[in-house]
C-alpha cells in the first residue's frame, strides 16, 4: 500500500479508535484498578490497592459460583427454547409469512416492550388480588401455584423470557428458511425427499450457522439477564434467584464492596471473551455455507 | 423566515430556562412519588414567595427505586447538582462521610420532640431536619373484630382454632390488647383454608420479599419478644432466642396458608393491594399506607372499615421500629448559605404545618401536631406511638446499618422460604453481622 494511503486510513481511522479508546478503554482500566483495590463509596477516589484479593473473595463466594450457575441454566434453557420455538414457528408460519408478511411485525411487538416493563407487567398479571392469571385459575380449578414463589420463580422467569424473546429468534430463523433457494428443495423432490426428510436433510442443515447465531445470541443476552428479573422478583427469596448480573449490582451498591463488585464483573468479562471467541469461530467456520 | 423564527423560538427559550436557573440558586433533593413529594413541593412555594432570588428553592427528584443506590454514587463522586438532599435514619452512617452537620435552629428544638430530632442524628452530629417519621401499624378490618368479639359461634371456633393450631386456647380480643400470639390465632380464624367460615381468604398478609425495608417491618417482632442486634459489649445477638421466637411466629403463619403463597415476593405495595381488596383482616403495615387504605375512592372494599394500632406486645413490651426521613446539606454543596436558610425554616412550626397539611408525615410536638390535628389526626398517634414504642436497634445507624438489613433480609427470606434451616440463617447473620459491625 503507498505510504500516503497509508496516511490517510490512519487518519480516517483515528477519531474511531479515539473514541473507542474514551469509551471502552477507560472504564476498562478504571475496572481493572478497581479490582485490585480495596473500594467502597467512601474512598471511590483514593482506591487502597490490595492484589488479587477481590478475585480470590469472588471465587471462594459460593454465592458467586450460585449466581453464575443461575445464569448459565437460565440461558442455556431459555436459549435452546427460544431457537427450538423460534424454528418451529419459521417453518410453520412459512407459508403465512409468504402471504401475509406484516404478520410478522406483529409477532415482534414483545420485543418493542422494555424487559424492565416487561417484569412489572408480569408482576402485576401474576399477583394474585389484581392479576388476570390467579383470578381465572381460582375461577376454574379453585387454586394456582405461587408463581413468583421459590419454587415457581424460575420457571416463570423461563417462561417470560421466551415469550418476549421467541420472536426475535423467528426473525433470524425465518430470513434463514427463507434464503433456502427453491430449488435445492425442488432438487430434492425430484429425487423423492418429502415432509421430514426433506427439513431434516435439506432445510435443518442449511440453517445451522442461523441456528447456532440465534443460539448465542439469545444465550449471552439470556446470561445477562437483569432488568425484568429485578423488576419481577429481586434477588429472590434468600436470593434464590439471583443472576450474576445481580449478583454484581447487589456487591456494588447494596453491600458498598465495589472492589469484589468489579472483580466479578471482570471475571464474566473473561467468560463472555471466551464465549464470543467460540461464536467467532463457529460462524467463521459454518460461513461458507 | 421559518428559520429566523426557530431561532428566535430557540433564543427565548433558552433565556427563560437561563431565567428559571438564575432564580432557583439552592437545589432539594426529595423523596419523589408520594406524600412526601406533595409536601415537600408545598413548602418550597411557600418558602420562596419570602425568600431572596438567590435564596430561591429548586426541587428535584430520582425515581424511588434504587433511590439510595444512585444518592450514594452521586454524593461519592461529589455531585454539586443538589445542595440539599434527603437522609434517612438507617443511611446516616452511609452517607454522613459526605454530608456537613447542621447546627439547630432554636425553632426546631420546639418544633420535634427531642426523639425524633434524634434519628437525624449520627457520631453525636445533627445531620439533617426531621420531615417525616415512618413507623408500623397494625391494620385490620374493624367490622370483622367487631363481629368476632361479639358473635358467640366465632369465639367457640376462635377458641378451636387456636388450640388446634397453637396448642392453648385462647379469647379473642381487642386488638390494642394483642399479644403476638393473639394476632396469630386472629390471623388464623380468617383464614379461609382453615376455617372455611371465614369471610376474608387469608387472616394476614406478610412482606416476605428478600428486602431490606421488609426487615424493618418484621423486626419489631423481635424486639418484643426482647431481640436487639448488639449487646451492650458490642457482640451481635441475633442467635437468641427472642429472634428464633419472633421468625417462627412469621414462618408458622406463612406455613398455614395464613398469608398469600406469593408473600415472599411482598412489598409495601403487594401487601396493600391483598389489604385494600378486602382479602385479609389484618396486616403489620407502614403508617403511610393509611391515607391511600382509607381512600373510598381507591380502595372501596375497605374504607372506612380500617382500625390501627401499635403492633401486639411480647415478653419484652410493644415496640415499633421508627426512622425518620430528613433533610441535610451535601458536603459538596456551592450554596451552602442558602441551604442552611432553607433548612433553618424548615424547621420551625409555620413550615411543618404547610408540609404536613400538604401530606408530609413529620412527627411534631404536642403544641405543634395540635395545630393540624383536625386536618391530620394520624399525626397525632404518629407522634403517641414513637414517643411511647419507639426503638431502633442498636447498630442499627452505623455505617453498614443497611448491609445488615439486607443481609437479614436474605437469610430470614431463606429460612422462611424453606431454602435453610434457622440454625443455618442465624449463623449465617451472625457471621455476617460481625464482619459489617465491627468497629
Amino acid at each position: 500500500m503507498p505510504r500516503t494511503s497509508r496516511f490517510e486510513g490512519h487518519l480516517l481511522i483515528a477519531p474511531l479508535t479515539a473514541f473507542l479508546i474514551a469509551l471502552l478503554g477507560f472504564p476498562l482500566v478504571l475496572d481493572v484498578v478497581y479490582s485490585v483495590s480495596r473500594v467502597g463509596f467512601e474512598n471511590i477516589r483514593a482506591p487502597e490497592l490490595i492484589g488479587f484479593s477481590n478475585y480470590a473473595k469472588a471465587v471462594a463466594d459460593p454465592e458467586f459460583w450460585a449466581a453464575a450457575w443461575f445464569s448459565l441454566r437460565f440461558g442455556l434453557i431459555v436459549a435452546v427454547i427460544q431457537m427450538v420455538a423460534g424454528l418451529g414457528l419459521a417453518v410453520f408460519l412459512a407459508p403465512l409469512f409468504a402471504k401475509r408478511p406484516w404478520l410478522i411485525a406483529l409477532l415482534m411487538l414483545p420485543m418493542m416492550v422494555a424487559p424492565a416493563l416487561v417484569g412489572l407487567m408480569y408482576r402485576l398479571i401474576l399477583h394474585e388480588f389484581v392479576g388476570a392469571v390467579p383470578y381465572y385459575l381460582l375461577e376454574w380449578y379453585g387454586d394456582f401455584p405461587a408463581f413468583l414463589g421459590r419454587d415457581w420463580a424460575f420457571t416463570t422467569l423461563v417462561t417470560i423470557e421466551t415469550l418476549q424473546w421467541t420472536p426475535f429468534a423467528l426473525l433470524i430463523l425465518h430470513s434463514s428458511y427463507a434464503a433456502i433457494s427453491p430449488d435445492i428443495r425442488e432438487a430434492a423432490s425430484l429425487d423423492g425427499a418429502r415432509g421430514r426428510r426433506l427439513f431434516l436433510n435439506i432445510d435443518l442443515p442449511l440453517m445451522m450457522p442461523a441456528l447456532g447465531i440465534t443460539f448465542f445470541i439469545r444465550f449471552i443476552d439470556s446470561f445477562r439477564v437483569f432488568d425484568n428479573l429485578y423488576t419481577l422478583v429481586g434477588p429472590g427469596a434468600g436470593g434464590s434467584t439471583t443472576s450474576m448480573s445481580i449478583y454484581i449490582y447487589q456487591a456494588f451498591f447494596k453491600v458498598g464492596d465495589i472492589g469484589l463488585a468489579v472483580a466479578a464483573s471482570m471475571l464474566l468479562l473473561v467468560a463472555s471473551f471466551v464465549v464470543l471467541w467460540a461464536i467467532n469461530r463457529f460462524t467463521a467456520r459454518k460461513a461458507p455455507l | 423566515m421559518t428559520r429566523l423564527k426557530t431561532l428566535l423560538t430557540s433564543a427565548a427559550l433558552f433565556a427563560a430556562l437561563g431565567v428559571t436557573g438564575a432564580m432557583a440558586e439552592v437545589t432539594v433533593l426529595g423523596w419523589p412519588g408520594g406524600p412526601e413529594e406533595a409536601g415537600l413541593r408545598k413548602a418550597a412555594d411557600a418558602y420562596n414567595t419570602t425568600a431572596s432570588d438567590a435564596d430561591k428553592v429548586k426541587l428535584i427528584f430520582f425515581n424511588r427505586d434504587g433511590f439510595f443506590d444512585k444518592l450514594a454514587a452521586d454524593l461519592a463522586a461529589g455531585s454539586t447538582d443538589f445542595d440539599v438532599n434527603l437522609l434517612a435514619t438507617y443511611a446516616l452512617g452511609r452517607y454522613a462521610p459526605f454530608m456537613d452537620p447542621i447546627t439547630l435552629p432554636e425553632a426546631s428544638k420546639s418544633t420535634f420532640p427531642e426523639k425524633v430530632l434524634a434519628t437525624m442524628q449520627y457520631d453525636g452530629k445533627q445531620y439533617g431536619i426531621p420531615t417525616d417519621l415512618s413507623l408500623h401499624f397494625m391494620y385490620y378490618r374493624t367490622d370483622l373484630i367487631e363481629k368476632l368479639l361479639s358473635d358467640a359461634d366465632w369465639k367457640a371456633k376462635y377458641g378451636e382454632i387456636s388450640e388446634k393450631y397453637l396448642g392453648k386456647k385462647l379469647e379473642p380480643k381487642d386488638p390494642d390488647a394483642w399479644a403476638w400470639e393473639d394476632w396469630m390465632a386472629t390471623a388464623l380464624f380468617f383464614t379461609k383454608s382453615i376455617n372455611s367460615d371465614s369471610p376474608t381468604r387469608y387472616g394476614t398478609v406478610l412482606q416476605m420479599k428478600n428486602l431490606l425495608f421488609n426487615m424493618m417491618v418484621w423486626q419489631s417482632t423481635a424486639r418484643a419478644q426482647g431481640g436487639d442486634w448488639l449487646n451492650d459489649k458490642g457482640e451481635v445477638i441475633v442467635d437468641s432466642p427472642a429472634y428464633r421466637a419472633a421468625l417462627d411466629i412469621y414462618k408458622k403463619l406463612y406455613d398455614e396458608g395464613t398469608s398469600p403463597k406469593d408473600s415472599t415476593t411482598y412489598e409495601f405495595a403487594e401487601a396493600n393491594a391483598a389489604f385494600g381488596a378486602g382479602q385479609a383482616a389484618t396486616m403489620l403495615q407502614w403508617n403511610a399506607a393509611f391515607g391511600d387504605l382509607d381512600n373510598k375512592e381507591k380502595t372501596p372494599a375497605v374504607a372506612g372499615k380500617i382500625g390501627t394500632v401499635a403492633p401486639p406486645a411480647g415478653p419484652e413490651g410493644r415496640f415499633t421500629h421508627i426512622h425518620g426521613l430528613g433533610l441535610g446539606i451535601n458536603k459538596a454543596s456551592q450554596h451552602k448559605e442558602g441551604a442552611v436558610k432553607f433548612l433553618n425554616w424548615l424547621g420551625t412550626p409555620d413550615a411543618m404545618e404547610i408540609y404536613s397539611k400538604a401530606g408530609g408525615s413529620p412527627a411534631l410536638s404536642d403544641a405543634v401536631v395540635a395545630k393540624v390535628s383536625a386536618e391530620r389526626p394520624d399525626l397525632v398517634k404518629l407522634g403517641q406511638y414513637a414517643g411511647s414504642y419507639g426503638f431502633v436497634m442498636h447498630g442499627g445507624t452505623a455505617a453498614k446499618a443497611l448491609q445488615v438489613y439486607e443481609l437479614q433480609a436474605k437469610e430470614f427470606t431463606a429460612y422462611w422460604s424453606g431454602g435453610k434451616s434457622l440454625d443455618d440463617a442465624l449463623a449465617a447473620t451472625k457471621t455476617g453481622m460481625a464482619e459489617l459491625l465491627k468497629p
